[in-house]
């Protein structure tokens, strides 16, 4: 079997695209945000610590498989047309993921940069880009996370600091107000939304170099984007207090509020950016995966050929799939963590403990 | 707006093709061609403002309305 993916990535490029890719997770925070409000920072903890074992089952199911990705897992395990159909769910998943994350940032350049573009004008100049860097392979995109995650960083940082004198800490007061039902909902989305959408890293993983740094490079990656949302949540909260409720984009009505000395105001483009740019590695990741993914499945060759119609397909979907961005915050705060759960938590243990069950991978004459 | 989106295709076909027969990938391409055939479908439709089936829709209706397992 050719393996279709020749580019290879160290370990701390993983960590860097881990890290991303839960950064790029920064807009769904909102949806729990509208739920728990001021406590959101708490339901960021409780995610970071109900998701470590999920995280760790996926590892482990990719330390059993080290040469093998996602779909030829699923082959091995659940047999070639049974595995085929969930590789096909798993895919079709994926997809929808990538499309919303389309969506959402077509949304919101038009709700707060560009007022009168067409959405599509947006989305279809957004793929283009996210293509150009599919078709050159997950090297570039790994090279590419890594000098993007230090930028946005420190524009991050920046906003940060120049936020420090507007910040209130009695915002924060009473601790644990919202009533048990939304904090498990909003920890819910949090759980399901930013931080274990990585599993779809299990089709990365056969391009790491060193396979027994694994596991110290997702847990650092993980904590290295949850701390991030988390430092953005506990900026919100002490800079907007009571209002984070009720805002649709709580970090750009955060930034918005700067104002060093009359001469340092409007700086909300510089959160746009950092949106902008970790969508954009998000929505590359998800459109990388997906296309090898399928391109895994019908056993070709190449990936390359289907990155243009996957992109066309997928620009059609994001138009389509939502009516608007009231619909979409609605879908991601109450169907999405549902749907979502038999692809991230079910599905991945369900295989862990069939693999185990049945002694997988045999050895098959010396080598893997 | 037809046009364009034929011109866009057409683009499209023009950049992969020329490297698949070159390299007799039948299979790539037999892939390539109905994928970009259903997104060329799709997208026609779309512009001729079609009403098309909406596959969250149906996730939607599965588990709110058959299911019961949504958060109200």
């Amino acid at each position: 079997m050719l393996k279709l993916e020749k580019g290879i990535i160290s370990s701390s490029q993983l960590t860097f695209l881990i890290a991303s890719y839960i950064f790029g997770g920064v807009v769904s925070i909102t949806y729990a945000t509208q739920l728990a409000k001021h406590d959101n920072w708490l339901t960021i903890l409780a995610g970071f610590a109900l998701s470590l074992p999920f995280i760790l089952v996926y590892t482990a199911l990719a330390r059993r498989f080290p040469d093998k990705n996602l779909i030829q897992i699923h082959d091995i395990i659940y047999g070639p047309y049974l595995g085929k159909l969930i590789s096909a769910s798993y895919l079709f998943f994926i997809f929808t993921i990538l499309t919303s994350n389309l969506r959402y940032i077509g949304d919101f350049t038009l709700t707060y940069i560009l007022p009168e573009t067409p959405l599509s004008a947006i989305v279809i100049l957004f793929t283009f880009v996210c293509a150009w860097g599919v078709r050159h392979g997950i090297e570039v995109i790994a090279r590419m996370a890594l000098t993007l995650v230090v930028f946005s960083a420190f524009l991050f940082l920046l906003t940060f600091l120049f936020l420090l004198k507007d910040m209130e800490l009695t915002t924060f007061l009473p601790v644990f107000e919202v009533p048990l039902t939304e904090f498990i909902q909003a920890t819910h989305i949090i759980v399901t939304i930013p931080i274990c959408e990585i599993f779809i890293f299990l089709l990365v993983f056969p391009s790491l170099n060193k396979k027994q740094q694994l596991n110290r490079s997702v847990l650092l990656g993980l904590i290295i984007g949850t701390g991030y949302l988390f430092l953005t949540v506990v900026r919100n909260v002490a800079v907007l207090g009571p209002l984070i409720g009720i805002t649709s984009a709580p970090s750009y009505e955060a930034v918005r509020l700067i104002d060093i000395g009359h001469f340092l105001t409007r700086l909300e483009v510089l959160f746009a950016i950092v949106l902008i740019i970790m969508s954009f590695l998000k929505s590359s990741i998800l459109y990388y995966v997906l296309v090898l993914g399928i391109a895994q499945l019908l056993r070709l060759r190449s990936y390359l050929p289907l990155v243009f119609p996957l992109g066309i397909i997928g620009i059609s979907f994001s138009v389509l799939m939502y009516d608007s961005s009231i619909e979409q915050a609605f879908v991601g705060s109450t169907i999405w963590p549902i749907y979502a759960l038999p692809f991230e938590f079910l599905l991945p243990l369900l295989s862990l403990v069939l693999a185990k069950l049945r002694r997988l991978p045999k050895f098959q004459g010396g080598s893997r | 707006m037809t046009f364009l989106l034929i011109l866009a295709f057409l683009g499209v076909a023009l950049f992969e093709v020329p490297n698949l027969i070159r390299n007799k990938h039948w299979r790539e391409l037999t892939f390539f061609s109905a994928f970009l055939a259903f997104a060329f479908l799709l997208s026609l439709l779309q512009i001729l403002n079609v009403e098309l089936p909406n596959p969250i829709r149906g996730i939607q209706y599965l588990i709110k309305d058959i299911l019961h397992l949504n958060y109200s």
